[in-house]
């Protein structure tokens, strides 16, 4: 096929530029694996790639991706999800089908009819020219081949070799006829040829690649003529007349997607120069036509002005311009994620104005499906609204395909947590030329999964030695029912225990319902509700000593409830949660012993148990009711790799009265934190991140009954460094602040700190005051400095309070 | 607790005559002014001779002292009646436990007494000790919040084992001065009484007082015996609280090798009969004016902070949802609206109507 017409002047000659979409640009395999999610800062991912297997067997030629490369290297980098699943993204592999006998219609003009009809068939249009140069050398290598057997130094032209011997080609020379000079591999022109010095070829190979060469369009004449050498091989020159156009000063861009192609009428060899003239007049027509019905394109200005300068500095449209300018728009269109959009044509030439058409890749189609374990296409339980509903607008039909939204959609879709393999997979449509079909094809995870995981260990028996009834059987049972009614509901329940022989020891238990899409999974309001039973232990840092207090005994503060609250997603990270709390809370002491008040180590080594009461019913149980609200609001980003933006929290938990004493209370607390940017810069990976200033402040506060194991205490990693949990003090009242220097270094970021916590003077408001029972100050600031590696923070903190300064390694991010 | 059997006083018997005479003159005192019913606390540090206190007051082995080890950790109350006058006595376990106040001791003080009316608190300290320091402030501090300021209004300082000779040949009386300086010092800085409250300073003039007694002295209270040479002893240590009263240091030697006068009556070096004493300035501060303290709930755990403010819980919430979370789901509005959107997410939403 065709063709670049050499045209009469005075026509108007659409060039057809085959777009034919041989290569399979087979993207890689991503797979995805992550850390268990920490804190949202320290999210990490492992890509590796892998090409498909599929692609050697239907493409036996190693294809050169040239055209699609930009995609190639950015695809990875964006791709980031957060769960060990592959994904495969795949484009078309097959041919548009604008290609064809059809494909040389446009030009229409006298010079070119006989090789319409090869150029089609054989499939070796421009672009494969373009993709696949090293083809036939690539075969050819290796081969035994022939001397040329003729005298050193002479010039054979091509007909003369002979056809029996294999020759060796040594040398490719480029000679532009016009400007007489050997242009060098730099040069556009050159990659067109597939032939390689060095490779070894047949007359007939020597001879096809001419002729694809001379029916390719950009050339209005070729010739090519061999030299023999001393060594038996042969230099090739190859010697051109390139293309030329009468000089443009305009150009249009159109998007010739979803046209049907014009099927050009046969030309009778007979036609009378009239009806000549006729035919090339409809033919104008209709060409007119097909652009005015054309849509406009994505092609922004600056990239239009970018290409009119190009035209106007040429002068002389030529086919190296065209084809710069088709790389020019191509680059455009694959850089921002087009990556179904090639220049298909242009036309128009031999006037003012050049238009470039192309197809930019329309979705036609957007097309949901399940997959078994082994591939076959299911009908799945999972309803299809539930993944529509994660699917960017741009994915749906009339859009133009974007890969970014492909990313998107893939990540949106893999956040559900609902599929073991997610591919989006855009192909070309079989029934629309230039449309896309978008394929989604997930294969699910189980429904119900349970799960048992057993661990022994081994407790010092009578004596300290380990005896085997010391062995004790632990773990976990787990149960997850997952995607109930396909609408991606679940329950899950755990038991853990570290001795299955005596549960009551320690038994942590958790079951959980959510249910998503609480207003319909059509309503774009995205509120999930939860209810759940847990159970949790923890050390109360409310009885925790003061500097210079030796031991306080440990009070472990037993939570035990339900409750149930709806979550409204704002944004990824931005949220509403509310709900109602009810819970039992049992204070015990270091045995497991309910104990209604705080211990105390005399300094005669007795314990007394008259210290601050733990509860509010002075029972060491109260139970309680409370409504509870959270909104937070998370506007942070990554700016190459650091955190950057601003968190606010407010947290507020109302009593209702409902409980033992009748608990009524009004806890709130608000944080905020704000990541500045200390100096601008340029993202992209690899690049360094700036220097950020944390400032974070939180004030805690509660009105009404307030136990102990509810009072805000001041200390520890996530309050005020350098201390201990609770080591400055309980309060009603509290106020932290901090601040935080952090700089980067090689690859990491080293950070200075100071903080301060103030408990306001309402230490006394708590019922026993165990601030000061326990000797500590109800206020204290550190300051200190570390290194992040890693996960791992290892810093220096000093704690004003005493004046003394340790090491501390830590694990996640303080703020 | 369990002696609240009222039982004749019979132990007034066994005090001197003299003691005795001074006594009835002092309930009768007591009885003009229509009190019949004197309910005395005794508080103190442990091992400082509270419960000998009260049985020298009492006249008999009311309660058992344990000189050697800490009491028990409960109170007691005697209780013993006179021709129509009805005298309780609560004696506390000490407050002081291994250096640190006994919280339980103390909660067992605050059950026992709840309820309860006090008129007069002694507290207890020695008169040997020589220092003065945090743990007095501590034990007064205790006192203070379990049973509040105004308690003071109706304290008494006694300081035992009155009978000693002072080291390095200080005078008795400017030892004693300075002792109870420092201890009501103490006591100021433990029950938190602002200083510009006092209208004389704790370093009142112990001198003064020797040099110009009569007048003076009487006034307060008027109801001296005649006997002017005998108050002229009596140390009485004033420090006026804001309602104008004073709290008076009293002397106490409780020993039996106390030295008697010629009345056989218990001296002190200064030669003052104690017992009467005491019981005089006992007589003086539970009519001098201030009120009883009736020690209830809301007095012994004092102003609840879980109850400060609950009433106001429903404003706070309406201006927590009105100026806290409204503002930040605006805010979070005006993230998503800010939101920098990726390039090809903004592109062809113009294009959308297009058709096949």
């Amino acid at each position: 096929m065709p063709v670049f017409a050499s045209a009469p002047a005075h026509l108007r000659t659409p060039i057809r530029l085959p777009s034919s979409f041989t290569s399979r640009p087979e993207l890689p395999n991503i797979s995805a694996t992550s850390s268990a999610p920490q804190r949202s800062s320290s999210r990490k991912c492992q890509l590796s790639y892998s090409s498909s297997s599929s692609a050697p067997s239907q493409n036996p030629e190693p294809l050169k991706l040239e055209a699609l490369s930009p995609i190639l290297k950015n695809l990875p980098k964006v791709i980031a999800t957060s769960s060990a699943i592959v994904i495969v993204f795949n484009l078309g592999s097959h041919l548009f089908s604008c290609n064809g006998a059809g494909g040389g219609g446009g030009g229409g003009g006298n010079g070119f009819g006989g090789g319409g009809g090869g150029g089609g068939g054989d499939g070796g249009s421009f672009w494969r020219r373009f993709f696949a140069p090293a083809a036939m050398a690539d075969e050819s290598q290796n081969q035994e081949w022939d001397s040329h057997g003729l005298p050193a130094n002479i010039v054979v032209q091509l007909n003369k070799l002979s056809g029996f011997k294999k020759y060796r080609v040594s040398d490719i020379f480029f000679l532009d006829r016009r400007r007489g000079v050997i242009v060098g591999p730099e040069d556009s022109f050159f990659e067109m040829v597939s032939l390689r010095p060095d490779g070894v070829y047949t007359k007939a190979q020597l001879q096809k690649e001419l002729e694809t060469l001379a029916t390719c369009g950009m050339f209005e004449k070729v010739d090519m003529e061999g030299k023999t050498n001393p060594d038996g091989s042969i230099g090739v020159t190859i010697s051109f007349t390139e293309s030329t156009w009468q000089s443009a000063d305009k150009f249009r861009c159109i998007n010739v997607g979803l046209l049907p192609q014009t099927k050009p009428i046969e030309m009778d060899p007979d036609m009378t120069e009239k009806e000549k003239l006729e035919y090339f007049k409809n033919q104008e027509k209709d060409y007119k036509r097909r652009i005015d019905r054309a849509r406009p394109c994505l092609l922004p200005m600056p990239v239009y002005n970018e290409v009119l300068q190009m035209l106007r500095d040429q002068g002389k449209v030529s086919a190296r311009l065209l084809q710069r300018i088709r790389d020019r728009v191509q680059k455009w269109y694959h850089d921002e994620g087009y990556a179904c959009a090639q220049v298909v044509n242009f036309g128009n030439l031999n006037t003012k104005e050049v238009v470039c058409e192309v197809v930019e890749g329309d979705i036609t189609q957007l097309v949901i499906q399940f997959q078994d374990k082994l591939g076959n296409v299911v009908e799945g339980n999972t309803q299809i609204p539930v993944v529509k509903r994660e699917l960017p607008r741009q994915l749906r039909p009339s859009y133009v395909f974007n890969i970014e939204a492909g990313k998107q959609a893939l990540r949106n879709i893999n956040s559900l947590a609902l599929f073991s393999n997610i591919e989006v997979n855009p192909r070309p449509d079989e029934k629309v030329d230039g449309g896309i079909i978008v394929e989604i094809k997930l294969k699910e995870l189980e429904q119900k999964t349970a799960e048992v995981s057993t661990e022994w260990s081994i407790v010092p028996g009578r004596g300290g030695y380990p005896t085997l009834a010391s062995l004790q059987p632990g773990g976990t049972v787990t149960f997850e029912h997952r995607n109930i009614k396909g609408l991606n509901r679940s329950i899950l329940g755990s038991v853990t225990t570290s001795n299955f022989v005596n549960p009551q020891d320690d038994l942590a238990f958790k079951l959980e319902y959510v249910h998503p899409y609480l207003d319909g999974v059509y309503n774009p309001r995205n509120r999930t509700l939860r209810v759940s039973c847990f159970n949790s232990r923890k050390l109360s840092p409310v009885f925790t000593g003061g500097p210079g207090v030796d031991e306080v005994p440990p009070i472990w503060v037993d939570r035990a409830g339900a409750k149930a609250n709806i979550t409204e997603n704002f944004t990824r990270q931005s949220k509403f949660t509310y709900g109602l709390v009810m819970e039992e809370i049992t204070t015990r002491d270091e045995s497991s012993h309910i104990c209604p008040n705080g211990q105390r180590v005399l300094p005669s080594g007795g314990v007394t148990v008259d210290g601050p009461p733990t509860t509010l019913s002075g029972t060491g149980i109260d139970r309680m009711a409370f409504l509870q609200a959270n909104i937070t609001r998370d506007n942070t980003k990554f700016v190459n790799g650091t955190i950057v933006g601003q968190r606010n929290v407010f947290q507020v938990d109302q009593g209702l009265g409902v409980g033992s004493n009748f608990p009524f209370f009004n806890r709130h607390q608000l944080t905020l934190t704000r990541f500045f940017q200390l100096k601008e810069v340029e993202e992209g990976a690899g690049k360094p991140p700036p220097p950020v200033l944390v400032l974070h402040g939180h004030y805690g506060g509660c009105v009404g009954d307030l136990p102990s194991y509810d009072a805000f205490t001041l200390g520890g990693p996530y309050s005020v460094r350098g201390y201990n949990m609770g080591e400055i003090g309980a309060a009603r009242n509290i106020l932290e602040l901090a601040a935080e220097l952090r700089i980067p270094v090689r690859g990491t970021h080293v950070y200075a700190f100071a903080e301060h916590g103030n408990d306001l003077g309402s230490s006394k408001d708590v019922k026993g005051n165990p601030t000061e029972v326990y000797r500590r100050m109800g206020k204290g600031s550190s300051y200190g400095c570390g290194v992040k590696l890693g996960l791992v923070r290892a810093e220096y903190a000093v704690d004003h309070n005493s004046g003394t300064g340790a090491l501390f390694f830590r694990f996640g991010e303080r703020f | 607790m369990a002696s609240q059997v009222i039982r004749e006083w019979s132990g007034i018997n066994t005090f001197a005559p003299a003691t005795q005479t001074k006594l009835f003159e002092l309930l009768g005192k007591l009885k003009i002014e229509n009190v019949n019913t004197l309910t005395i606390l005794v508080m103190g540090k442990g091992g400082v001779g509270k419960s000998s206190t009260v049985n020298s007051l009492i006249g008999e082995r009311a309660v058992s002292i344990s000189p050697f080890q800490s009491e028990g950790t409960r109170p007691v109350m005697v209780s013993r009646s006179r021709a129509g006058f009805t005298l309780n006595v609560i004696d506390t376990p000490g407050l002081i436990e291994g250096g640190y106040i006994n919280d339980m001791a103390l909660n067992n003080i605050k059950s026992f007494l709840l309820n309860k009316t006090i008129d007069v608190l002694l507290y207890v300290d020695r008169l040997d000790s020589y220092r003065v320091d945090n743990l007095d402030r501590e034990v007064v501090k205790a006192i203070t919040d379990s049973l509040g300021k105004a308690i003071w209004n109706r304290a008494l300082v006694v300081l035992t084992h009155a009978q000693l000779s002072p080291p390095d040949g200080l005078p008795y009386d400017e030892f004693f001065s300075k002792r109870s300086e420092a201890l009501i010092r103490a006591l100021r800085l433990g029950a938190g009484l602002k200083k510009h409250d006092m209208q004389i300073e704790g370093d009142a003039r112990l001198p003064q007082l020797y040099d110009a007694p009569s007048e003076a002295m009487l006034t307060p209270w008027g109801l001296f015996p005649s006997s002017q040479t005998e108050i002229h002893y009596f140390v009485i240590f004033y420090l006026i609280l804001s309602q104008g009263s004073a709290i008076p240091v009293v002397l106490v030697e409780n020993s039996g090798r106390c030295n008697k006068n010629e009345n056989e009556e218990k001296i002190l070096p200064t030669g003052t009969p104690w017992i009467s004493h005491l019981v005089q300035i006992i007589t003086e501060v539970a009519l001098n004016g201030s009120k009883s303290i009736v020690v209830d709930k809301k007095l012994i755990e004092g102003p609840n902070p879980n109850d400060r403010g609950k009433i106001l819980i429903p404003i706070f919430l309406a201006f927590q949802y009105f100026f806290a979370i409204k503002p930040i789901e605006w805010a979070i509005r005006g993230d998503i609206a800010q939101e920098s959107r990726p390039s090809w997410e903004t592109r062809d939403t113009s294009m959308v109507s297009r058709r096949f």
